[in-house]
């Protein structure tokens, strides 16, 4: 069997868990690649790296996919491996009393372009009726997110882990976390350029080391936080704190489609891209690889 | 270590009953794992209709309507609710696709109440629709995982079969095997053992006492053997055999024949073996026109012997003539005790010259050889009469009576004398 020496922009996030056990648990030694990690911060990220060439795979949101499907860019979706209804949060200050989201009606807020930050927030909104259009929206970077906060730029930030853990243990008392859970799940998924059978070739290697490390999450899930708090060099309370949230599983479903459909949509009607031209979304899904690793975890027509 | 045949039956019918117990056994894991894998297959089934009919209802009614009831949702909202805390067991995988369903169908539910509590009277049409499509994605994802744990569920029926059937054929194939193997020990234990009894038994039957030396060791038939042997041991010391018997009464004829034929006293051949071998040397002669001479020898003054010294002594002087004639005569010739202090000697193939010969040095030698009885020299002489076959001789009696009358004319004309009855010889 060939080995294949391939690259993965992983974001450095506890959703990337899988990649990271199954780096720990050797899952890909009898597959048909050998894996080497280039850590980003933000799907996005990522997915630049992807295009770019620089890495040959990438980990990255249904948001991102959805943002960059409307700039009809070159890349597929092989398979999702997480997901999360608690990922992205609101943080306000207590002093600010934002009690409920109308409240946000005018004040500024800083989200991270193109990613689940930017999309959460607006549906936040819509859910109240608003759009960004109500708000004052800044644009930063993930890691900059809280900074922005901190040094009084915005008045609420829409941040994903860890960066919410990181704001809740540097600010304590001093931000309110906004009870979100369930309001917009988020899933991560393995993306690469337009896949020719070589490079399917090696997403199905890369899957199946993932399944490997997913059954081992499923049933061996201390030593799986223990392995992300090594290689993350986070504290065991913040694993603790997402852990929750996630669900670990391999699967390439017609929800994600609907998903990225949905939010690629949005991100027209509410201007959030500067593309107006709906894409044809499976375009960007390739269930080629996934299908030869597990058949049932397939719901798609393409 | 020794088994006993009953002990190996024991042990062959539980191990069937074990192979047994374990195909039923197998098959009852069988079952029961597949019967979990369709309460699965049945429990994913149920919660895609529900969220099926979920997904009707949003679509179907326009849940913005100021007039929507959403009495219809959350009826079958509860049911899927009900439905999934009611999961049967499940493995990790599949609780990982539960946990998936179960966060999904909360995010359906606060996404709902959201909608509908504030009706986004407000909103634009783009957001009611992305929310509604939100719903739907939701209820999509519900909806593929029910899928996939169906298939998971399907996936184990499968796998169940094929480990049971391939489980149940290795046992099967074991089974055989081990029972075959089994069956064989035990015919060949049988087998062997009866026919190790029977080939002693035959032996027994010739006549040779054999111990049963069995090759497989059973209690039972060691019991048999050993009953067998004691019994054999018995009949061994009790039981003379043929052949033994044969030699036995050989033995003892030849000692009667020895005893009929021979004189007590003298050790040398009575009056009957005398008459025996007299007339087959009279018809060897006869038959063969050979010559034969027969000498009567008669110890002269015996009876003096007798009266002056005992009969103790007269016997030895008999023992001691008899030794004196053998240490003579030819190894052809035929001594014998005639009868009182008379002897016969036939001569086979001898004239009558010959015959003198021999009576002469007999007579010569018995001169030479006196006694000495109570340190005073003992002699004694011999009156000897010789006989020759001649034609006028019909029978050994015959010749006997000639040397009878020429043994009488030797004491007639004054003892330790040759006398010859003269007739014409035969031959």
């Amino acid at each position: 069997m060939p080995k294949y020496k391939v690259s993965i922009a992983v974001s450095k996030t506890p959703l990337s868990t899988p990649f990271y056990v199954a780096q720990a648990i050797n899952a890909f030694d009898n597959t048909c690649v050998t894996v080497q990690f280039d850590e980003v911060i933000g799907g996005q990220v990522a997915f630049t790296k992807v295009m770019n060439g620089d890495v040959d795979f990438g980990t990255s949101s249904d948001s991102v996919i959805a943002f960059q499907s409307l700039a009809q860019k070159n890349f597929v979706t092989h398979a999702m491996f997480v997901q999360s209804d608690n990922d992205v949060k609101l943080i306000t200050r207590p002093t600010d009393n934002i009690n409920s989201i109308i409240d946000l009606k005018g004040k500024r807020i800083g989200v991270t372009k193109g990613t689940a930050s930017e999309y959460f927030l607006s549906i936040l909104l819509a859910l109240e009726g608003l759009t960004v259009k109500d708000i004052i929206l800044s644009h930063h970077k993930p890691d900059q997110l809280v900074d922005s906060f901190i040094s009084n730029k915005v008045d609420a930030i829409t941040p994903w882990e860890p960066f919410v853990f990181q704001s809740k243990t540097l600010l304590n008392q001093r931000i309110k976390i906004h009870e979100t859970k369930n309001l917009n799940t988020l899933s991560f998924n393995l993306i690469s350029q337009m896949a020719d059978d070589l490079l399917v070739e090696k997403a199905k290697c890369i899957i199946q080391g993932l399944a490997i490390a997913t059954n081992y999450i499923a049933t061996n899930p201390y030593k799986s936080k223990i392995i992300v708090i090594k290689k993350l060099n986070v504290s065991p309370e913040f694993i603790d704190w997402v852990w929750p949230d996630y669900v670990f599983k391999l699967a390439l479903n017609q929800s994600l489609v609907l998903s990225i459909k949905s939010q690629a949509a949005w991100a027209v009607a509410t201007q959030m891209s500067e593309f107006n031209k709906l894409p044809n979304v499976k375009h960007f899904i390739d269930n080629r690889a996934m299908l030869q690793v597990d058949h049932a975890a397939v719901n798609i027509n393409l | 270590m020794e088994t006993s045949l009953s002990q190996r039956i024991y042990i062959f019918t539980a191990t069937c009953c074990l192979l047994f117990v374990g195909i039923i056994l197998s098959a009852l894991w069988s079952i029961q794992t597949v019967e979990l894998a369709l309460s699965r297959d049945n429990y994913a089934q149920q919660v895609d209709n529900q969220t099926n009919l979920l997904i009707q209802l949003v679509t179907e009614d326009n849940i913005y309507a100021s007039d929507y009831s959403d009495k219809k949702w959350l009826d079958s909202q509860r049911n899927l609710s009900n439905l999934l805390e009611l999961s049967p067991a499940l493995t990790p995988q599949l609780k990982t696709i539960q946990n998936s369903i179960n966060s999904q169908n909360k995010s359906v539910k606060l996404l709902f109440k959201k909608i509908t509590d504030n009706q986004l009277k407000n909103a634009s049409v783009v957001i009611r629709e992305h929310l509604k499509a939100r719903l739907m994605t939701q209820l999509e994802a519900i909806k593929s995982e029910s899928f996939q744990l169906s298939a998971i569920a399907y996936k184990d029926i499968h796998n169940t079969m094929k480990q049971v059937i391939f489980f149940i054929l290795i046992l099967f194939v074991v089974s055989i095997a081990v029972l075959l193997y089994c069956a064989f020990k035990l015919t060949k234990t049988f087998s062997t053992s009866l026919k190790e009894v029977k080939k002693a038994f035959a032996k027994n039957h010739s006549g040779h006492f054999q111990e049963i030396e069995l090759s497989i060791k059973t209690k039972e038939f060691n019991s048999i053997a050993n009953a067998f042997n004691s019994m054999n041991q018995k009949l061994s010391e009790t039981t003379v055999s043929l052949e033994v018997m044969k030699k036995i009464v050989e033995e003892r004829t030849h000692i009667l024949e020895e005893l009929s034929n021979t004189d007590p006293l003298t050790k040398i051949a009575n009056r009957r073996a005398l008459f025996e071998r007299g007339k087959m040397e009279f018809s060897r002669a006869i038959r063969n026109k050979s010559k034969l001479a027969l000498l009567l020898l008669d110890c002269d003054f015996f009876k003096r012997i007798n009266d002056d010294f005992g009969h103790l002594v007269g016997d030895e002087f008999l023992i001691h003539i008899c030794k004196i004639c053998h240490q003579e005569i030819r190894d052809i010739d035929f001594l014998a005790r005639y009868g009182g202090e008379e002897f016969l000697i036939i001569l086979p193939n001898c004239d009558l010259s010959g015959g003198f010969e021999t009576a002469n040095r007999i007579q010569e030698s018995l001169a030479r050889h006196c006694r000495v009885i109570n340190n005073k020299e003992v002699c004694t002489t011999l009156s000897i009469g010789i006989s020759v076959l001649s034609d006028k001789h019909h029978n050994f009696d015959q010749l006997i009576n000639d040397a009878d009358l020429a043994m009488y004319q030797a004491k007639k004309n004054g003892r330790n004398r040759i006398e010859v009855n003269k007739s014409h010889p035969l031959h």
